[in-house]
């Protein structure tokens, strides 16, 4: 099981499985980060806070 | 004697892991009723936002927010703008590559999070766009933007998120079961769209700013949170289909669509749910403002107006997923669901001209039950009628024709009501008048969609039949 080149330790799935699967981590990061941007900067515009 | 601390954990994670990893080991043959009524739940979170979207926000823009009308009109009719890349999306996970071998948990799960970010954005964007605060200094155009943004983010989650979360599920079950599955989608679609409008009318009673953007997120978060509940475990996790995606060939979007258009029966279907989508869907607005000012019903009576047209749905979904799974063919109980919605609307028209409020309600119960069948009917027929591997492309046609006609057909209602109210020769001075222009033109399509569905049903090629791949 371990011994099986292609696949990654721990999860047993194989390197483009997991390489799939980052994929969505990094996807959904860029996404809920480019929201929570847009977010602040308008509830900036209409509350502002620090000053 | 060493312990193998490597065999050991490895033994330990593949015996727990299974259980906590968000997809399905096997694809077992028979899907448990729970498991199908669990990736419903995708169809609630639609629900919601279309209620939210069209419902609540049309009147808190116009009414709290003083966004002057057209604006709002604009606004809400930008998520139509998506309905017809639904095709393109169903064709796209069609042909999914994925090294996990999956083809629609990925786009489920990127339009949740579109879903989930419009109505993150979206009530900030609506403070904003109606000058709050120390917004009323902020340019114009930030305002604008982002509420577009919101709003189109929010539209294409939807589409994406019926879209192939409809094809989804009919992946996962055999194909008599598929009628089954068909009501319990639409069945889940209303309760999401009858609870959330009750929900969001209680909370947003009395209105405040904060109270706008909790019941706005809130919905967001309910989004992601009811998807990722309805996706877990949902499509299997499979190796051997992963090979077969690494070698498929891909055949373009034009050449599928083609292919698909050509089967025989598929374009007169299309146009038979274009009209008939288009006949009922007009009717959705204007009944409680019909009843209250033609009929003089009071708020709480327009409400179980409502209420009675839900129901009357409800019923024909149930009757049609039960006689679906019998031997009766989908296009012949299209046919009976558009032509019972034909007397519900004459009986409609009929109760301002002396025909009372017994005959409303009775029009409106048949229309409802008209509407159940007619939709679950076509929607089947669509399944039925694309091949299994077009499943995505077809589901998609059949979301971009129901979404970008029942979308016209409610902007429609309101505009010709609107004009001929301005036309006084037309009759415009009573007020059922302009009602009853709009009641006719639905049964004038309805008509016009039984003669489709007839021609369909008569037609050489029997679309139900399963045929040879076209051409």
């Amino acid at each position: 099981m371990s011994d099986d080149p292609d696949k990654v330790w721990p999860t047993g799935l194989t390197l483009r499985e997991a390489e799939e699967v980052h994929s969505y981590l990094i996807d959904g990061t860029r996404v809920f980060g480019a929201i929570a941007l847009l977010a602040h900067i308008l509830v900036a515009v209409s509350t502002p806070w620090l000053g | 004697m060493a312990f193998d601390y490597k065999a050991f954990v490895l033994r330990k994670l593949a015996s727990v892991g299974p259980k906590y990893l968000p997809f399905a080991d096997v694809a077992t043959e028979d899907v448990p009723l729970s498991r199908l009524l669990r990736l419903s739940l995708f169809q609630v979170t639609v629900g919601a936002a279309l209620v939210l979207l069209v419902g609540t926000l049309n009147r808190v823009m116009i009414v709290e927010l003083s966004v002057p009308a057209t604006l709002v009109a604009v606004m809400l009719a930008l998520p139509l703008l998506f309905a017809p890349f639904r095709t393109w999306i169903g064709h796209r996970s069609d042909q999914h590559r994925s090294a996990l071998g999956w083809r629609r948990v990925p786009y489920i799960w990127k339009g949740t999070m579109y879903q989930f970010g419009g109505f993150a954005v979206m009530p900030f964007a609506l403070l904003v766009l109606s000058g709050y605060g120390e917004a009323v200094d902020a340019p114009r155009w930030i305002g604008l933007s982002s509420a577009a943004i919101a709003f189109l983010l929010v539209g294409a989650g939807v589409h994406i998120v019926q879209t192939v979360g409809l094809a989804l599920a009919t992946d996962l079950v055999k194909e008599d079961d598929q009628p089954k599955v068909v009501g319990l989608m639409y069945v889940m679609l209303l309760v999401g769209m009858v609870a959330s409008a009750l929900i969001y009318g209680a909370l947003l009673e009395n209105y405040t700013p904060g109270r706008l953007i909790q019941v706005i997120q809130g919905t967001a978060v309910l989004t992601i949170a009811l998807n990722l509940i309805a996706l877990w475990k949902q499509e299997p996790r499979d190796r051997a289909r992963a090979q077969a995606m690494q070698t498929q060939v891909n055949v373009p979007f034009k050449e599928a669509w083609d292919s698909l258009v050509a089967r025989p029966g598929m374009m007169r279907l299309m146009v038979m749910i274009g009209f008939g989508t288009f006949g009922f869907g007009m009717a959705d607005v204007l009944l409680e403002p019909y009843g209250g000012q033609a009929l003089g019903f009071s708020v709480a009576e327009t409400t179980r107006l409502t209420a009675i047209l839900a129901a009357g749905t409800l019923l024909g979904f149930g009757v049609a997923s039960r006689v679906l799974s019998g031997p009766m063919p989908a296009l012949t109980l299209g046919r009976i669901g558009a032509a019972i919605g034909i007397p519900g609307f004459l009986a409609i028209i009929l109760a301002s001209q002396g025909g009372g409020a017994a005959m409303f309600l009775a029009g409106t119960l048949a229309t409802g039950v008209g509407a159940g069948l007619f939709g679950h009917a076509t929607l089947t027929q669509t399944i039925r009628s694309a091949p299994r591997n077009r499943i995505g492309l077809a589901l998609g046609t059949w979301g971009a024709v129901q979404a970008t006609c029942a979308g016209i057909g409610v902007a429609l209602a309101g505009i010709i009501r609107d004009i001929v109210v301005q036309i006084p020769s037309l009759g415009g001075l009573s007020a059922h008048a302009p009602y009853n222009y709009v009641f006719g033109i639905e049964v004038a399509f309805l008509v016009l969609a039984v003669l489709v569905a007839t021609k369909a049903i008569r037609a050489p090629a029997d679309i139900d039949r399963e045929p040879a791949e076209a051409s």
